[in-house]
């Protein structure tokens, strides 16, 4: 990698601790993301999945410092953001925003569109003139397909497709250069996610944005990610260029995700081989010992309970398994 | 063809709200056949689920439904509440969504299903336990005895459907209604439900309607579908004439709009433009025509009947032309 990476994360943790059960529990740690690391270059987008219980939606907001890590490190552009006091992270903010997955209720009901798209500005470009933010308003909700007459609306007059255009808005408005999407079409009907998919991928061409893009859906995400990166109990199973991804998962998880993806030709559904009723996800609170996955994994020996696999390299992909090359071969 | 167990007739599903009626299904017929599984595929508002919960008794206060539903011939829309629930118990069940909203979060699943046969079979709490722990078995559920004093919130997602599922089979329905059973589940635990489900309806012969916006849980399940649009059928067919050979613009552009992984990824993908419609409204043509590439002068002006053609295939549809993107032009 020539360029160095826009966002740099190292060895992140995000442990939480919980009262165990019993009269006089004890605390526990639960490591809803464990260890994570990874590059986003600028101008790609980054795909997250894995399974609710994965830690996606919990790093995407200690990425943004919503929630505390626990360990290891961010670097926006090289400026570690995890020891940031609070009001130098402000300009940051401006470089990094957030769309959330259910539009109506990340908006403030008794706020008008406008009032709305303009709150970021007023609070991350204070110096900004009122005809100003006036006009930005109105340029942006124009980028994002809402009509300059809609701006005295309030939210619950919009249909689900037309609030997260309004959530896309107010994320765009301050220019930020990276984008993090979590599940931002999950709630939408099918008709309307594809119109959002397509206006996210306008966009990050016209701006030259970065998504962290978080879903659970697979078929999505290999639309709009150039990487994927698959995560398992908080922790990274692969990271891998999309079409070598899908076309070759090296990881047992990631084949286990994808032969589980339901499609929509019945003739090639009901040849397929439903995945097998395996064990179900471990609790968090006592993951296993060596590799999170082994409880489900078809692979799984004696190594795997042993020994935790790193993250390593295999043909220019990044895989956490001790079987990888078998499936690499 | 089999003998049809469930017989829907004019079916209209109206509520009355602050901003005046909402007109949630209209004019809907169709039946369940004896056995099968009948996909019923749609967006919000389409009026799949109410559309149900109106056969269940199980509309909101506001709702009012209006025109016939027969099971095994004998109408069974709008009956008295004391026959509804027997009804429900008896001959036809459903689950939804969200199990745990389907459950109360302060009484054991044990105590919750064998309440189930207590009350209609009239079976005593010992008899009632021991089919209860047959019943999970049956779904899978390993160690069932000792799962039947756990609370629902012990229970994972997947569990609690299981359950769910074997709850409602308990007293042996003809009918199973399934609301987005998967929707709130991963993806590799729909995969098992919906194994579970096509297993339950070999071994038993249940009647399972499938109500769902997922066209791949459709794909995976379904024999015959239909396809709903604002309160309306407008496409009905065989699973694998209506994924080969639908005939609705709706269908097609539902099935293009989906990013699939058995189709090389295309560089954008189709939409359907606009917005969903207004059930409030009541337009005099097509409720679709405002977002459909094909639509002409008459659907504007003219509701468009649901018509055979031919092989159980029904649409409702005035454009006579081929669907498909070669004939839409550039």
């Amino acid at each position: 990698m020539s360029e160095p990476a826009l966002l740099e994360v190292r060895a992140l943790d995000v442990h939480f601790s919980v009262r165990g059960p019993g009269l006089l529990p004890s605390r526990l740690t639960l490591r809803a993301v464990d260890q994570v690391s990874f590059d986003v270059r600028a101008g790609e987008v980054l795909g997250v999945v894995g399974e609710s219980g994965c830690g996606k939606s919990t790093l995407s907001r200690a990425l943004l410092k919503l929630i505390p890590a626990t360990g290891g490190s961010v670097r926006l552009r090289g400026v570690e953001l995890t020891t940031l006091p609070k009001a130098a992270m402000r300009p940051l903010r401006r470089s990094m925003q957030m769309i959330f997955q259910d539009p109506l209720a990340s908006l403030d009901p008794r706020m008008t569109v406008g009032e709305i798209i303009a709150e970021p500005m007023k609070a991350l470009l204070p110096a900004m003139g009122r005809v100003e933010r006036e006009q930005r308003v109105l340029r942006t909700m124009q980028q994002v397909g809402l009509l300059p007459a809609q701006i005295n609306r309030y939210p619950h007059e919009f249909s689900g497709g037309q609030a997260q255009r309004i959530g896309i808005a107010r994320a765009l408005v301050v220019e930020p250069q990276l984008v993090i999407c979590d599940e931002p079409v999950s709630a939408l009907d099918v008709s309307i996610k594809s119109q959002i998919i397509n206006l996210l991928l306008d966009l990050r061409a016209e701006h030259g944005l970065t998504y962290i893009f978080v879903a659970h859906d697979l078929a999505t995400v290999r639309h709009i990610a150039d990487r994927v990166m698959v995560l398992y109990l908080g922790r990274v199973m692969e990271i891998t260029d999309r079409d070598a991804l899908y076309a070759r998962p090296l990881h047992p998880y990631t084949r286990l995700l994808l032969s589980a993806v339901p499609i929509p030709d019945p003739a090639l559904a009901r040849r397929r081989r439903v995945a097998p009723a395996r064990e179900e996800l471990p609790s968090p609170l006592a993951l296993p010992s060596g590799c999170a996955f082994r409880t489900r994994c078809p692979l799984a020996d004696a190594r795997c309970v042993a020994e935790r696999p790193v993250l390593r390299e295999i043909d220019g992909r990044y895989v956490a398994c001790h079987h990888a090359e078998a499936a690499a071969a | 063809m089999a003998a049809s167990l469930l017989e829907i007739r004019n079916l209209a599903v109206r509520f009355t709200t602050g901003d005046g009626p909402v007109y949630a299904v209209n004019d809907l017929d169709l039946e369940v056949r004896r056995g099968e599984v009948l996909g019923m595929v749609g967006e919000s508002g389409s009026g799949k689920s109410q559309t149900w919960l109106a056969i269940m008794g199980l509309l909101a206060k506001n709702g009012r439904a209006e025109g016939s539903v027969r099971l095994g011939g004998e109408e069974i829309l709008n009956l008295p509440q004391r026959a509804l629930t027997r009804l429900r118990g008896e001959r036809m069940a459903m689950i939804f969504q969200d199990p745990m909203t389907a459950m109360n979060p302060f009484l054991t699943v044990g105590r919750q299903m064998t309440e189930v046969l207590e009350w209609h079979r009239g079976m005593s709490r010992r008899e009632a336990r021991a089919r209860c722990i047959g019943a999970l078995e049956s779904v899978h559920i390993t160690d069932a005895a000792r799962r039947l004093s756990m609370y629902p919130h012990e229970f994972s997602g997947g569990m609690r459907q299981r359950v769910m599922i074997a709850t409602a089979l308990l007293t042996e329905p003809q009918l199973l209604i399934c609301d987005e059973p998967t929707t709130a589940l991963d993806v590799t635990v729909q995969a098992q439900i919906l194994a579970l489900l096509d297993e339950l309806r070999q071994r038993f012969g249940t009647a399972i309607v499938l109500v769902t916006h997922d066209l791949g849980v459709i794909a995976q399940l379904a024999d015959r579908v239909i396809v709903m649009y604002a309160g309306r059928q407008v496409e009905q067919a065989e699973v694998h004439t209506l994924y080969g050979a639908y005939r609705h613009p709706y269908t097609e552009g539902l099935l293009r709009s989906v990013p699939r992984l058995d189709q090389p990824r295309s560089a954008r993908l189709a939409t359907i433009p606009g917005r969903p419609p207004d059930l409030a409204r009541r337009p005099a043509g097509c409720p679709f025509e405002p977002r459909c590439a094909y639509a002409s002068e008459i659907c504007r002006r003219q509701m468009p009947p649901l018509v055979s053609l031919g092989d159980a295939h029904l649409r409702a549809c005035h454009y006579d032309g081929a669907l498909g993107p070669q004939e839409r032009g550039a």
